[in-house]
């Protein structure tokens, strides 16, 4: 299998614009090391504040990383590319924002709106050409027919709608990764499964490769192949979707298990043995980032930061358990 | 003795704007023992926080209580003026807000509005009142020396504690929680329901907890009531209702949540939007988007029955058979 992304050992440091705390760092995402298999979704989740979107951000250079290397179809991307190459890049990778309300420009129509990367682009020819795709991406997210939608604003259309336009404009420009974070996160829960599957239907057709950013557990297990997850901007725990939640090896994986509401396990449900909150990422806690809050946890946790192992097939760890 | 604390008969709740009456709850009845935990589930819009505010009787100018009755320990709320509203509102039935960010003042240490929330209801001394105020922060994993603390300076499962000591600090005998863990992250969250189930047990009130997190509810809830565009179409025992949902609206939702550990299947969501509450449409009001509809559910609502013991559910496909021909 061909990797399509692959990141190693990618750091992402935040400067810290204080008086006080002047010089200071917060450390967003530490020694991020994946790969990206083509067409495979790869699912990421933990809670807010543990570096999933810094993460996707980087991936799309919206941010540039401290260290560490993005290879994109085999190729390093260097830290400032001309022009027309970071255009050519951001046509492959594509992205779907969380919040379906602010991502669209309230004063555009929809048809403006989905025209835009076409301009940018420069895909297709002449106004009925690229009109013509326009309708044929609408049709595709469930938008039909598409004249009903091209002349209303973002505010006519409902959450779910709009998440559809969204959509619709990442996947115009026959993209080859789409990073998605959190895209059903602001949406009801009646839409949610339709979403859902529609992005899984349109990966298929289109053949793309997904990074799927997500707090939802039993939503990473639907979507994808993989699972990463992450803490505090380190991996915690890499392998396949079924085998990190029903055979998970990291104590942080079975805190957001047990954690994640599913009327199945309701009664036979093991009580959470850990409170806090996640740690500052200023001054992040010695060692294991998660021993503060971890049950199983020893002396020797706090020394140093553990290496991820490997502890089944695909299946990685950071843990000295 | 009766152990019904809140009776809500027939209730019909709504906004009045310039184009007309929103139907926002529209003949919505049930019951509520000392004790229980009761689930409200639905999408937006479906009414389910009106209905809390009217039990609070905090509905805002435009919204009225049309029809109906609330009955609390012998007492209509509907209809019971304002004045006398005030001595129960907080006393006996207390509310979680959604947004503990907004819900909290931000200009007041937590501390002074614990204190507020004494003083105005109960007249004790200073000192009996502080004593209060930490006793519910320590019920809450609260330290004492938060008691100064502005509100920016706790994190968001700290002031969602914070409301729930607030909504705890009168002893009331019902506290409705209106999406009280949406917007916290799923480990703060499971926190936070343990604790409202630790406190349940050692205080014995009643909760009506909504959310639209079904999978949730039907986890915590002793009764759970799904609602869809203003009315109750399913009623029963949470288990039950998650066992054998009846109603093909409670189907689609159960449908809507991926399983965390079971097989994975392709699941299908309900397609289609809850209808304008301005003009329902006639008859069944999910008869649009049911993949079951029948040529009854266009022309006739309808009502609430009971199909299993306790387990009530507004369907024809159960009840239909004698009408449909």
């Amino acid at each position: 299998m061909t990797k399509i992304l692959v990141l190693e050992g990618v750091t992402k440091h935040f400067p810290v614009n204080s008086f006080r705390k002047h010089g200071q760092f917060v450390h967003a995402m530490d020694d991020v090391s994946f790969a990206l298999n083509n067409g495979e979704v790869l699912a990421i989740v933990g809670e807010s504040g543990s570096g999933k979107t810094t993460t996707a951000n980087v991936i799309a250079r919206i941010y540039k990383q401290t260290s560490g290397k993005v290879i994109f179809e085999g190729k390093e991307l260097s830290r400032f590319m001309p022009r027309v190459e970071e255009l050519e890049y951001h046509k492959k990778v594509q992205m779907i924002f969380q919040d379906p309300f602010g991502a669209l420009n309230p004063t555009r129509t929809v048809g403006r709106i989905m025209e835009r990367p076409f301009v940018i682009h420069k895909i297709g020819r002449g106004r009925r050409e690229v009109d013509e795709k326009i309708d044929e991406i609408l049709v595709q997210v469930g938008l039909e027919p598409p004249i009903q939608f091209t002349e209303k604003f973002p505010h006519e259309l409902s959450g779910g709608q709009r998440q559809r336009v969204n959509i619709a404009r990442a996947f115009a420009v026959e993209p080859d990764l789409i990073l998605a974070d959190e895209p059903t996160s602001m949406l009801d829960v009646s839409n949610r499964m339709s979403i859902m599957n529609m992005m899984l239907f349109l990966k298929e057709s289109h053949g793309v490769s997904f990074v799927y950013i997500t707090h939802d557990l039993a939503g990473a297990r639907y979507m994808s192949d993989r699972i990463i997850v992450m803490y505090a901007g380190m991996i915690m725990e890499i392998g396949p979707a079924d085998r990190v939640i029903n055979s998970s090896y990291h104590p942080y994986t079975k805190l957001l298990k047990s954690a994640a509401p599913s009327p199945e396990s309701g009664l036979k449900r093991i009580p959470l043995t850990t409170g806090g909150d996640i740690p500052s990422l200023i001054n992040p806690p010695s060692g294991c980032r998660f021993h503060p809050r971890c049950p199983f946890v020893r002396e020797d946790c706090s020394k140093e930061i553990p290496t991820i192992k490997k502890v089944g097939d695909h299946h990685y760890a950071r843990c000295i358990l | 003795m009766n152990n019904t604390i809140l009776t809500c008969k027939n209730l019909v709740a709504g906004y009045r704007i310039r184009s007309g009456f929103v139907h926002a709850v529209d003949d919505v009845s049930f019951e509520l023992s000392k004790g229980e935990l009761l689930g409200i589930a639905g999408e937006s819009g479906c009414g389910k926080s009106t209905l809390a505010f009217a039990i609070m009787r905090l509905l805002k100018d435009n919204a009225v209580i049309e029809k109906g009755s609330i009955i609390f320990k012998d007492r209509d709320l509907a209809s019971l003026p304002e004045e006398e509203v005030k001595k129960i509102r907080w006393v006996d039935i207390s509310m979680v807000f959604q947004s503990a960010m907004n819900a909290l003042n931000p200009v007041l240490s937590i501390g002074d509005q614990l204190l507020d929330a004494i003083n105005a209801h109960r007249d004790v001394s200073q000192k009996e009142a502080f004593d209060r105020a930490i006793e519910v922060l320590k019920l809450v994993d609260i330290p004492e020396d938060r008691f100064n603390s502005y509100p920016h300076q706790l994190s968001g499962g700290m002031k969602q504690r914070v409301m729930i000591a607030m909504a705890l600090i009168l002893q009331p005998d019902l506290i409705i929680m209106d999406e009280p863990t949406t917007a916290l992250d799923v480990v703060v969250q499971r926190t936070i329901i343990e604790k409202i189930q630790e406190l349940r047990k050692m205080f014995g009130f009643s909760v009506i907890f909504i959310t639209h997190d079904l999978s949730l509810l039907v986890e915590i809830s002793d009764l759970l009531a799904i609602m869809y565009a203003g009315r109750i179409v399913e009623y029963g025992p949470a288990e039950a209702l998650f066992n054998s949902p009846l109603h093909p609206y409670t189907k689609g939702l159960m449908n809507s949540f991926p399983s965390l550990t079971g097989p994975i299947t392709r699941m299908g969501g309900i397609e289609g939007k809850p209808p304008d509450l301005l003009k329902p449409p006639e008859g069944c009001r999910f008869q649009p988007r049911c993949p079951k509809a029948m040529k009854i559910c266009e022309k006739e609502y309808p009502q609430l029955k009971e199909l299993q013991p306790k387990h009530l559910a507004a369907c024809f496909l159960y009840t239909g058979a004698d009408k449909s021909d």
